[in-house]
């Protein structure tokens, strides 16, 4: 059981934080001391992280707006939407203020940085989500399939399984980088919510097989989607949870 | 009350994740976790995660009897 909209809106308001007041100092010295394999998966990811918050921030407007019968429901798309921006915003200052990617601007800086993320990333991001989105405004598409999508795969799997590997990774490291670290933690405790919220909805719909099937054989793909960047035992970590998350909202395959 | 209502034995409590409002509920345990039906949240091994969001057992809080959270 899962509880109900209104506690998710408290929750939200009583977690808000400010991504402008982390220090950055330490991280800023430190980034040019890191080893070359260090540089390539920290950056590989926050890369990823930039693509993906800024689409989901950028196509939650839709998901809200389908939210015509249930005002808690809607204020909980608006919160998560508030969530999303600010994570956004906390990775463009860690990329243009620790990792100096040249850009006037976020999407300047997204441009450069999309090179660095692989195709099934961009491909989540950048099409199927989107798409989704139109579907939802042209309303041709059920909320409920779209949450499947956003919530319970591109956050549940392939955002909580780049969190992970990069509080692993910040952990590992030859120098301290606090400020990145809090932040990490700071938007996975928000990612947390968003992925209780997602799993209330689809707990509460009447899904079909097809459409549960879908998002088991998506779920388990997309946790793919970061190539060499997680090792495959945090992948297949995440593709537990994805599976045992499922069950827990009453889909049950086996 | 009446005689059976008194010696009922009281209702094991629920118990929030904080993180992501999953509720454990002692009468449904987690059976795909491996936590039969009737087990109470503090017999839970310490190494069980919320099946929503992966949290501790610590990120739980115990729901007083009839606390009443908004939505539900």
């Amino acid at each position: 059981m899962i509880t109900g909209y209104g506690h998710f809106v408290q929750l939200a308001e009583s977690l808000q934080w400010d991504e402008t007041a982390i220090d950055l100092t330490t991280d800023i010295e430190s980034w040019t001391k890191l080893e070359d394999s260090e540089y390539d998966q920290i950056l590989g990811l926050i890369a990823g992280f930039c693509v993906g918050e800024t689409s989901v921030a950028l196509h939650l407007g839709s998901f809200q707006s389908k939210a015509t019968v249930d005002d808690a429901m809607a204020g909980c798309f608006e919160a998560q939407a508030r969530d999303e921006a600010r994570h956004a915003r906390f990775f463009d200052r860690v990329v243009g203020e620790v990792v100096g990617v040249p850009g006037k601007n976020l999407n300047e800086r997204l441009q450069v940085l999309r090179e660095r993320v692989s195709p099934e990333l961009l491909e989540l991001f950048e099409e199927r989500l989107p798409a989704i989105a139109r579907g939802l405004a042209e309303s041709d598409e059920e909320l409920t399939t779209a949450v499947g999508l956003y919530h319970m795969i591109l956050e549940g799997v392939v955002l909580t399984a780049g969190q992970h590997a990069l509080l692993d990774a910040l952990e590992k490291l030859s120098v301290p980088m606090p400020g990145m670290r809090k932040g990490m933690e700071l938007v996975l405790r928000d990612e947390r919510w968003h992925i209780g919220f997602g799993s209330r909805v689809i707990q509460s719909a009447d899904l079909v097989d097809n459409d549960l099937e879908k998002i088991l054989n998506e779920g388990s793909k997309a946790a793919w989607a970061w190539g060499d960047l997680i090792s495959s035992k945090d992948i297949e970590k995440v593709d537990q949870l994805h599976k045992r998350r499922l069950k827990s909202v009453g889909i049950k395959f086996w | 009350m009446t005689v059976e209502e008194t010696l009922a034995p009281p209702e094991a409590p629920r118990w929030l994740c904080e993180l992501c409002g999953f509720i454990y509920d002692p009468e449904e345990g987690d059976p795909d976790s491996g936590i039969p039906p009737g087990t109470a949240f503090e017999d839970i091994p310490d190494d069980w995660m919320c099946p929503i969001c992966g949290a501790e057992k610590s990120d739980f809080r115990m729901l007083e009897p009839g606390e009443h959270l908004p939505g539900m």
